[in-house]
């Protein structure tokens, strides 16, 4: 009798799990594993596949456009990923404890990041315009130099890394939960055997938040490198010059513009992987710092 | 314990004042241009707000585009999915939390992998799926994701709330002969409100702002949502600025009022 009873409450609590792994199969992996085969055929939407081996990957390899779009996509993940993160942590820190207006500060910060992404694009396209942009009107009133930003090759990927920063509400929210989650006990027992501030947040806040940051780096890393294509297509188009031709752009002309879907999916397997040794590198250097995370902490 | 002192107290608001006027401004210009007249030249010189103000833009909006049909299919949209969302991302981690290790784990890795794949990926092929589906031209189409709890992510909050409450309180429940369904109705969603508010705010806020999928899945005019109106007005002339900041105004408004709503609920999280 008692070894029967929690199998079946094990059983119930999978009928629970049923919708969504149903949702999963049918709306990521079959659509996943099926985009992913095309990649060995070649097929334009029209005429059946017909299978080429690994020609499309050699056409991927061969591509200037590719590389370059590779290294695009890089350094759009590279630089804002950390500067985003630690924004929201330090934000989350200054907007923690008890104050004035406290619920009005959090909820300026979030403002930016629940605006749609067609219209955020919009706005920054008229808050970087070269001509009457405000951001310019400043620069030139404090006597700067103002960059032509989404119409310059050099300044095109400054201008999508900055209007990237103040969509961090999201990290934010999860950072000043987590924040919060950190037992005042534990802060209250250092303070008691003397700890400062600094000591507290070295020894105390940091370590507690490590995985945390380390979650959201990883999921900032690949929704920047994977996601950014809306931006990208409402702002600059992948230009001027190229500048900011990013892999989701390269694969979504590939399949959409050229019909190559076979090409398309060769350079998602090569994206796959990319974002597969993002979370490598982060998985190795958390265990380089020795944060005290075990697999499974790291898993959440 | 009192570790600030009063003019520590005074700076800190002083940063906390400036982080938030620097997050204001998209929103701040964004709504200053909106409000400036058709055909008066744009100025050169920095100002809060045009000369002369209007609202004229705003009306204009509706003749261009049928913006009330538009966005009542984004809200109808809204309206279906999130509740799904919420309904089926938390079961799965309500499960995930409640299941013996070895199935915690891999239901953890499947959800990280899920996580990894791109979205980019599914776009073409899931044209397919929805065609076999009956789906494609229909608001279904958009309301799909919710069908998987739009993302892993909101199942892996959802675990992470889970997993936080005590383990003694769902075997108390277990013991009064509370169900699996009664057990997470009563006992665990009440204790991760917070989770469930933030779940349901980013999912209204993700299939609200959606661009790509009425993109891709949708051919008839009558049945698309707020953000394709926005690139509608945009081509019909990208240097009508007042006009379009106009039009990203009111696609904003839905978000903000209901952030601003729900901001009581973030202030009492802060206290607790």
């Amino acid at each position: 009798m008692n070894k029967v009873r929690p199998l079946s409450y094990h059983n119930r609590l999978r009928l629970l799990l049923l919708p969504y792994l149903v949702g999963v199969l049918v709306l990521v992996i079959i659509p996943a594993l099926l985009s992913f085969s095309l990649a060995f055929f070649r097929y334009d939407a029209l005429s059946p596949p017909r299978w080429v081996g690994t020609l499309n990957f050699i056409l991927v390899y061969t591509d200037e456009l590719f590389a370059l779009s590779v290294q695009n996509a890089a350094a759009l993940v590279l630089l804002p990923v950390p500067l985003r993160v630690m924004g929201a942590f330090l934000l989350a820190r200054l907007l923690l404890r008890n104050g004035h207006f406290l619920a009005w500060f959090r909820a300026a910060i979030y403002l930016p990041s629940i605006i749609p992404p067609a219209a955020y694009a919009l706005a920054w396209l008229w808050i970087l315009n070269p001509l009457f942009g405000p951001v310019n009107l400043l620069l030139r009133s404090a006597g700067l130099s103002a960059p032509a930003w989404f119409a310059d090759p050099l300044w095109a990927r400054p201008g999508l890394i900055l209007m990237s920063l103040w969509q961090i509400g999201e990290g934010f929210l999860v950072c000043l939960a987590a924040l919060q989650d950190i037992p005042p006990s534990l802060e209250d027992a250092a303070r008691v055997d003397g700890a400062n501030g600094r000591q507290l947040f070295r020894y105390i806040t940091l370590p507690l938040m490590a995985p945390i940051l380390l979650l959201l780096s990883f999921r900032d890393a690949i929704l920047t490198f994977q996601e950014s294509l809306a931006t990208v297509l409402l702002t600059t188009g992948g230009g001027p010059y190229y500048s900011t031709y990013t892999l989701p752009l390269f694969i979504y002309e590939q399949g959409f513009d050229l019909f190559s879907f076979g090409t398309a999916s060769a350079a998602l397997w090569v994206m796959y992987l990319l974002t597969g040794l993002i979370v490598l590198l982060l998985y190795v250097i958390a265990r380089q710092w020795q944060i005290g995370i075990t697999d499974e902490v790291f898993l959440l | 314990m009192k570790c600030f002192s009063f003019k520590d107290n005074r700076i800190r608001l002083l940063l906390r004042l400036l982080a938030a006027l620097l997050f204001l401004l998209p929103v701040v210009w964004m709504l200053a241009a909106s409000l400036h007249p058709r055909g008066v030249p744009l100025p050169q010189a920095l100002r809060l707000l045009p000369e002369q103000i209007t609202l004229a833009n705003y009306g204009r909006i509706w003749q261009l585009v049928p913006l009330t049909r538009f966005a009542l299919n984004s809200l109808l949209v809204a309206a279906t999915a999130v509740p799904l969302t919420l309904l089926i991302s938390s079961w799965a981690g309500y499960a995930m939390a409640l299941l013996p290790h070895p199935s915690q784990r891999r239901l953890l890795l499947l959800s990280l992998a899920l996580l990894m794949v791109p979205s980019i990926a599914l776009w073409s092929t899931r044209f397919f799926v929805y065609k076999t589906l009956g789906w494609t031209d229909s608001l279904l189409a958009l309301i799909a994701p919710a069908w998987m709890g739009t993302s892993p992510f909101y199942v892996l909050m959802f675990y992470r709330a889970f997993r936080r409450i005590p383990a003694a309180l769902y075997d108390a429940a277990r013991l009064d002969g509370a169900g699996v369904l009664q057990t997470w109705g009563l006992v665990a969603l009440p204790l991760a409100r917070p989770t469930a508010v933030g779940v349901a705010l980013l999912s209204t806020i993700f299939y609200w702002g959606d661009f790509l999928s009425p993109l891709l899945y949708l051919s008839s005019e009558r049945r698309y949502t707020l953000p394709i109106a926005l690139q509608i007005l945009q081509q019909m002339d990208r240097s009508d600025w007042p006009l379009l900041m106009a039009a990203g105004v009111v696609a904003t408004t839905l978000p903000v009022v209901l952030f601003l709503l729900l901001q009581p609920y973030f202030a009492r999280m802060g206290r607790e």
